[in-house]
């Protein structure tokens, strides 16, 4: 049987700027053989519609810019809303380990801090499906 | 032309270095398989007078404030006057930003530099619902004028440089009109004002993201509708730094960092000169901002060999005829990218030795890194001790006392050499793109810078790059052990302000405002005006920016 190929949504959160570590691991995970949508910026409602409409398996989200408390788990929180409770939601970027905690704790699967090596998130986003 | 060495001595010179490498220095014994600077350019084991036989002393070198600028753009550098002491501030609503900024004063900061909030930076409201979990983070929330004019309550702005960190054009406009207009609230004319706007529109459409952002085409516009006023208006005012240091964040090297500021600062200084400026009406007034990155004779080299490449484009392709314009004056900020979270207090030493970098590659101004940067937005502490970083450095070191230091190093020149001629091929490749508008629009940039971040995170992967703490010697449980900044309540705060604002102001006269900006975003003349008069009518930050939005357009950023 052929394995099946996953398909990963990675989202810049809100308004947070930096590119360059969405781009590493969506290169990452492209090298690994998953399909990835990069959407870009966006709000957790946004983020979730385009998750369900084109069936994810992982939504991956990457902030830098400290709004993770507030809108990861609004996103977690929409995914139930919506009835996909079920799809993993994991977040990286600068989240100080006290912080990945309380994040875990609201529903994110995992967090990557800074300095995670991309391995570690592929072979994550493999174990989820 | 005469070069530095005799000609027959250098030969031999060059003769017996050869010998020496063949028979006396151990290529077996070598650590590694091959020996390359930060950015990918091979260094050998050893350079001699033979490495810079050809070099001509008066070209190449020449004096501090004559061409060609390699050793310095003033002829007294640091021995007249020390480099600007610029630490990054900005967090929370301004009233909080205000006392941060008057603390930096009062340890001995000699220049300001303000970041804005995420919101702010890309037009919006701290009370929009898409400011969510941004407003305050990032630098200072900014809503309007009033808020800039308690951003600068009892700081006297008409006697320091503020360089006011305002990345993006299409914000740039309406927060240098705010300041603009707090300046002339408080009776200080717009000519006697100093200091930086960013205004970067590479920085707008290609190093950063958001949601909304303009085309390359319009924030490049806006950029110079901006330039152009200050020509007008406020002479003293750098309108524009190219920042290099956020292309270098977002993964290029040091090469491309270069590249790209020197021909963005051209197609800008070219479309002045278009709307009929002469060039040495504004090009003394452009400014550059670059990185201190890791690798630290590579980064000396750079500063060197951009001096050198700037003040050849401003003669022989711009038609300059003053020497001033020829300056390339630069603020350098040690590289965040370079921070680690791990082991953070790390950062400390990093930071100093890259703050030694910049001042012994003559910068005009410095910003050093607090060491939880990684982490958060620095606290009082981090901050405080990156400030006293630049103070030992100026007063303890001994590096201030002469100028370019090294100057005449063999393998600083070669450096510099190899650098310059990088640079000056690179320009050739962002030409035959149709210039670096074009390139942004292709993508083009979005794709170099992309690819370099891949090769330099699989470099470090792959442990080929060694990152102290993070790929070799990391504890195994080590804990964070520095304090967390916290950022202030901003949304409450700002909402306030917001909500009294729009019921004092007069509708009739902001709405007339905001018509005559639509008019001027349709007929294509210079915004500036017209943002001011918004301002002075109370628009809020995102009033402005929603008729920009709507009058210019939005656009996807050509990422992946």
């Amino acid at each position: 049987m052929a394995e099946k190929r996953l398909k990963i949504l990675v989202a810049k959160l809100g308004l947070d700027s930096h590119w360059r570590g969405a781009m590493v691991v969506t290169r990452a995970l492209r090298d690994a053989g998953m399909e990835v949508i990069y959407l870009g910026n966006q709000f957790p409602d946004a983020i979730v519609r385009t998750a369900l409409q084109e069936d994810v398996d992982v939504i991956g989200l990457s902030s830098l810019s400290g709004n993770h408390l507030v809108l990861a788990p609004r996103v977690v929180q929409e995914l139930e809303r919506s009835g996909a409770r079920r799809m993993p939601v994991i977040l990286g970027g600068a989240v100080p380990k006290r912080d990945s905690k309380a994040l875990t704790k609201a529903g994110v699967k995992a967090v990557f801090g800074p300095g995670t090596p991309l391995e570690d998130i592929v072979s994550y986003v493999r174990s989820l499906v | 032309m005469s070069s530095l060495f005799n000609k027959n001595e250098s030969r031999r010179l060059g003769l017996a270095a050869e010998h020496w490498l063949k028979e006396c220095y151990r290529k077996d014994e070598e650590r590694r398989d091959s020996f390359i600077t930060l950015s990918g350019i091979p260094v050998a084991p050893l350079y001699t007078p033979a490495d810079i036989a050809e070099m001509d002393y008066a070209d190449a070198l020449g004096f501090p404030g004559k061409e060609p600028f390699t050793r310095g753009v003033y002829p007294t550098m640091y021995r007249g006057r020390l480099w600007t002491v610029r630490q990054l501030a900005g967090f929370g609503p301004p009233e909080e930003t205000n006392k941060r900024l008057r603390f930096l004063i009062k340890q001995g900061a000699t220049g300001l530099n303000i970041t804005f909030s995420y919101p702010t930076l890309r037009g919006y409201n701290s009370d929009d619902p898409e400011s969510e979990g941004d407003a305050g983070r990032g630098g200072v929330a900014i809503d309007s004028v009033q808020d800039m004019q308690v951003l600068f309550s009892r700081i006297p702005i008409d006697q320091m440089s503020v360089s006011l960190v305002t990345c993006n054009p299409s914000t740039a406009v309406s927060l240098f009109s705010m300041y603009l207009a707090v300046a002339e609230k408080r009776r200080m004319a717009p000519g006697k004002l100093t200091g930086t706007t960013q205004n970067d529109f590479l920085m707008e459409t290609a190093v950063t993201v958001a949601p909304e952002p303009m085309s390359p085409r319009q924030s490049f516009r806006l950029s110079c509708d901006l330039i152009e006023y200050c020509i007008r208006q406020v002479p003293r005012w750098n309108p524009i730094s190219y920042t290099g240091y956020n292309y270098r964040e977002a993964g290029a090297t040091a090469v491309q960092e270069i590249g790209f500021v020197i021909a963005n600062a051209i197609a800008g200084a070219e479309e002045t000169m278009r709307r009929g400026w002469g060039p040495d009406t504004f090009l003394p007034r452009l400014s550059f901002f670059l990185s201190a990155h890791n690798d630290f004779f590579e980064e000396i080299a750079k500063y060197r060999a951009a001096r050198r490449v700037w003040g050849r484009v401003v003669r022989e392709r711009l038609g300059s005829k003053d020497q001033r314009s020829a300056l390339f004056r630069f603020h350098v900020q040690t590289a965040g990218v370079a921070l680690t979270a791990q082991q953070p207090l790390n950062n400390v030493a990093r930071a100093a030795f890259q703050g030694l970098a910049a001042v012994l590659g003559g910068a005009q101004s410095l910003h050093v890194d607090g060491y939880d940067e990684a982490l958060c937005t620095p606290t009082e502490k981090a901050a405080l001790l990156a400030l006293r970083t630049q103070q030992i450095i100026q007063y303890e070191t001994g590096v201030v006392n002469t100028i370019d230091p090294l100057g005449g190093s063999y393998f600083v020149e070669s450096l510099t050499d190899e650098l310059e001629q990088r640079v000056w091929d690179y320009l050739e490749e962002i030409e035959a793109q149709g210039g670096i508008v074009a390139a942004a629009e292709k993508g083009w940039v979005h794709r170099e810078i992309a690819m370099s971040a891949h090769q330099q995170q699989c470099a470090i992967e792959s442990g080929e790059r060694k990152v102290v703490g993070l790929n070799c010697f990391h504890d195994e449980c080590e804990e964070e052990e520095v304090e967390l900044f916290e950022t202030p309540e901003t949304v409450k705060v700002q909402k306030a302000k917001l909500d009294r604002l729009r019921k004092e102001r007069s509708q009739k006269r902001l709405r007339t405002a905001l018509d005559s900006l639509r008019a001027r975003c349709a007929d294509g003349g210079n915004v500036m005006p017209a943002v001011l008069d918004c301002v002075r009518s109370l628009a809020t930050l995102r009033e402005v920016a929603d008729v920009l939005r709507q009058e210019l357009g939005v656009w996807r950023i050509p990422l992946v």
